[in-house]
């Protein structure tokens, strides 16, 4: 054993060795000393003033001006886009500002902004309005001219109840017909027109009705150009209406329907003459409105495009400030009010680059005090900080999102790297479709840098983040693949003749009893002579099964092996001597012993019934095996790893409380006194400092029942979670038998027709299939089961995973976040 | 026999690999000791695969029996 700590620590096995350190900061230096250690990233600052609300805190109007100047910031980025520009980034170009001169550029600049937007609008009004006369002057002249002689206009004389709402031009014969010899005015006759919305015409006509009791003529044209509608930015419908009516009381209720139908009513003289004078007029007003509003619009063009080049600058300036401001508000005065005092968790190989950092801040900010760093203890754990790169953070991400290591366990990540892609490909194993994830993975490799840099979907950016896990897997598959030998579920005579040949040279049984096995087994993988052969099922569920219990079994038994790994780390003898080893035997005594009958099994050819063999081991283990004797001696073994693993059951279950009772009692004999605080000054300032040590209450019943809890999970466990990597077997032979269904069933019957047509859709289903439900459906299938194994048959035999994760201030973990 | 040398050779493939990583990705003792343990553990998960087909087929109790088909 002591060779083993002879070894060096190996790299992502256990988690970076934290320290608690505790700063003291002079007011002066404060924001460049945390602005520099923002882009250092190792140190994780503790929230002194965790109770104390938002606005209670020593800079929050700082805060509050960041976010304000953020709201600044994302105000322009939006007008920027429904401006239709695209922001490029012009960076490094111009020497960095000020926060307070970019707080006065962003104000004038939103300023500007908001004036040049109300300005456009009320012009934007103002046309539409010139337009909408203009139409109203058009189609009411129609209505008015069509009415009389095309001298003055006539006065004339409606009939009560006359209402007509067809199409103008039988209106208008009827009324000359009608009212033509009719008698001169009496009373005039007086119209409104206006416009209003193409959906709400019918509605308008049928109140107005209602309002003059049918003493009204409406005549309406629909318009031929469309409006922008200012309130939903949208081109709409409009129509041209004319309503005739008698008296004025009715008047000032047609314009209040108007007015509620939100209609525009607009005065069109009844002359001609002056009718077409007033459309000049307006016409040129319409160019004019036209050409100042393309002068607004290039105007503010202009100006979102200048500012449009530093905002991504600006953007993250401005956060980069809010989060030094956050972190500033973490930290406390100290009495004098000169000070800030800050406590966080940092790497202990990151202390000299921390101190460095602050030597710098001091120096930078031509402060007369330097910066006080020192190491403190504390009780609460440190968090759990693994160093990373490319390859390995994925694997590191697949275990922490299961849980994240307690601090200074064993990385079950490690093992992961090899073996998760390793289960994946037993439940995959197919060289063709291995060789096909194998490309896909060389693909996303081979553009790393593109794919970086650009922002992804969450689906591709979930492939790009695994595009390492995806080579081994399918590295792994094609391995897996060559030994199941399937190439789309055809084998291949790879590694020579098959073992099997006919009886003899007619092969006349060879479909009724079958080959003869002439030569040594098959020196790599699956004998090609099986596929297809009707006892293909029946031996190689046989072969999968046992192999799945035996890498249960392994990977279970390491899982044990790093809880003892653990246990000498932490110097936890207690539970070396009653957790471990009890473990250790009950587990191999029942299914290591299995695992050793079926490689017996296998390399003496015998016809022992291994179910037989287990489950009279338990029933009758005094009874003679007869033929179900393996080996020599096989009694009196079983008789003796029975008695083993009854015997361990109780050892992992009654000794450890007591112990630990024991040693409780001993360690606290005479404490019954509460421990007094010490009086440090800065105790006072930072009460809920990690540095007081509480004596534990020790509930027995609940040690107890905690203990018992663990040894009946680890006891029924051993059998389900032996069970559960049948799963193995489960999915390789779901895989297999998906993909032989599709090469005979689509593509060998497709093959088998001479027609081009139906050979070409044949290749075509076939790929699509093999596309989407092989390589993607199983792929995630085999991923997720091979995950679960992972997370519970292995990493529960070791793994406590209650950790809480590193998570320094950080200004790159920023803009990460960010984006 | 057969089985003999074939793991004779897994277990050379494993020195072989293991002396690639050493001289390609030299990282310092504790990277080392990391890569020296995936190879190790890769090297296994591979035998184990192998070996698990190959003893099942030593001495078989079944033998292919052809379909009736083609």
């Amino acid at each position: 054993m002591e060779c083993i700590d002879n070894l060096p620590p190996m790299d992502l096995m256990r988690s970076e060795k934290m320290v608690l350190v505790q700063l003291i900061i002079p007011v002066e230096s404060a924001h460049r000393a945390v602005s520099y250690l923002g882009e250092l990233g190792l140190l994780q600052f503790r929230d002194l003033n965790d109770d104390k609300s938002p606005f209670q805190r020593t800079f929050v109007n700082q805060v509050k001006r960041c976010a304000e100047m953020a709201r600044k910031l994302r105000f322009i980025k939006d007008h920027i886009h429904k401006a239709g520009l695209i922001p490029s980034p012009d960076p490094a170009s111009e020497p960095d500002i000020e926060l307070e001169e970019l707080e006065i550029q962003l104000a004038e600049h939103e300023h500007g902004l908001i004036e040049m937007n109300a300005n456009s609008e009320h012009l934007q009004q103002a046309y539409n309005e010139l337009l909408e006369f203009k139409m109203v002057l058009h189609k009411a002249g129609d209505f008015l001219s069509s009415n009389g002689s095309p001298v003055a206009a006539q006065e004339t004389e409606l009939d009560e109840n006359v209402h007509i709402s067809d199409d103008y031009a039988d209106t208008s014969s009827l009324l000359e017909q009608e009212l033509q010899p009719g008698p001169s005015n009496q009373s005039g006759v007086r119209f409104i027109s206006g416009v209003i919305c193409k959906s709400k015409i019918l509605r308008f006509e049928r109140m107005l009705f209602r309002t003059t009791r049918g003493n009204m003529l409406f005549n309406q044209a629909s318009a031929d150009d469309q409006i922008l509608d200012p309130a939903s930015n949208e081109m709409v419908e409009k129509t041209v209406f004319v309503v005739f009516f008698s008296s004025e009381q009715v008047r000032i209720k047609i314009l209040k329907i108007c007015e509620a139908f939100g209609a525009n009513c607009y005065p069109v003289p009844e002359e001609a003459t002056k009718r077409r004078q007033i459309s000049r007029e307006v016409l040129s007003h319409l160019s004019e409105l036209e050409t100042t509003l393309e002068a607004g619009l290039q105007h503010r063009d202009k100006a979102l495009t200048s500012i449009g080049l530093y905002l991504a600058k600006w953007m993250k300036m401005v956060r980069r400030e809010k989060a030094v401001y956050d972190t500033l508000n973490m930290l406390n005065f100290d009495v004098t009010k000169k000070c800030l005092v800050g406590e966080g968790w940092c790497p202990i190989f990151a202390k000299t680059k921390v101190q460095e950092a602050l030597q710098r801040a001091t120096t930078d900010s031509n402060s007369q005090v330097g910066v006080i760093f020192h190491v403190m203890d504390s009780i609460e754990p440190p968090p759990t900080y693994f160093q990373t790169d490319d390859f390995t953070n994925a694997y590191q991400e697949i275990v922490d999102a299961y849980g994240v290591a307690k601090y200074q366990e064993a990385n079950p990540a490690v093992y992961t790297i090899v073996t998760f892609p390793f289960l994946f490909a037993v439940m995959f194993g197919d060289w063709g479709h291995g060789i096909c994830l194998l490309l896909g993975a060389l693909y996303l490799i081979a553009h790393e840098k593109k794919f970086g840099s650009q922002k992804l979907g969450s689906f591709m950016e979930m492939l790009y983040g695994g595009r390492y896990v995806l080579l081994l897997m399918s590295l792994f598959s094609i391995y897996c693949g060559l030994i199941y030998n399937e190439f789309f579920s055809v084998p291949f005579h790879i590694f020579g003749s098959s073992a099997y040949q006919c009886r003899d040279a007619t092969c006349s049984d060879s479909r009724s009893v079958g080959l003869i096995k002439y030569r040594d087994a098959y020196p790599f993988g699956v004998d090609p002579s099986w596929r297809g052969s009707r006892s293909e099922l029946p031996f190689l569920n046989s072969l999968k099964m046992k192999m799945s219990i035996l890498f249960g079994i392994v990977q279970m038994n390491l899982g044990i092996i790093l809880s003892y790994l653990n246990a000498r780390y932490f110097g936890n003898s207690l539970d070396i001597k009653y957790q471990f080893v009890p473990q250790i035997i009950f587990l191999n005594s029942l299914f290591g012993y299995l695992s050793l009958l079926i490689i017996t099994k296998w390399c003496t050819g015998s016809q022992a019934d291994l179910y037989h063999v287990m489950i009279y081991m338990f029933l009758s283990p005094f009874e003679d095996l007869g033929e179900n004797q393996l080996f020599w001696g096989q009694g009196v073994l079983q008789v003796v790893l029975l008695i083993l693993a009854i015997i361990a059951v109780p050892w992992m279950l009654f000794p450890k409380p007591f112990i630990l009772k024991k040693l409780h009692t001993e360690r606290f004999q005479g404490r019954t006194y509460g421990i007094l605080g010490t009086s440090d000054s800065y105790d006072d300032e930072v009460p809920d400092s990690v540095r007081q040590p509480q004596p534990d209450e020790f509930n027995f019943s609940e040690v107890f029942v905690h203990q018992m809890i663990h040894a009946i999970e680890f006891v029924l466990g051993s059998v389900s979670n032996t069970a559960s990597y049948l799963r193995l077997w489960a999915l390789s032979l779901a895989h297999s038998e998906l993909s032989t269904v599709f090469y005979e069933k689509v593509l060998v019957l497709a093959w088998g027709y001479d027609n081009l047509i139906i050979r070409l859709v044949g290749l075509a289903v076939f790929a699509f299939a093999t596309a989407f439900i092989l390589l993607m459906m199983e792929t995630l299938s085999a991923f997720l089961h091979a995950l679960r194994l992972h997370w519970v048959e292995f990493q529960n035999k070791f793994y406590s995973g209650d950790g809480y994760k590193f998570v320094p201030f950080s200004f790159a973990a920023l803009n990460e976040e960010e984006d | 026999m057969g089985f003999l040398i074939t793991t004779l050779i897994f277990v050379v493939v494993g020195i072989i690999a293991s002396l690639c990583a050493r001289i390609c990705f030299n990282r310092g003792p504790s990277a080392n000791l990391l890569h020296l343990t995936l190879i190790i553990t890769a090297t296994v998960c591979c035998w184990m695969m192998w070996a698990i087909v190959y003893l099942a087929q030593m001495n078989p109790l079944i033998v292919p029996i052809l379909n009736d088909a083609e």
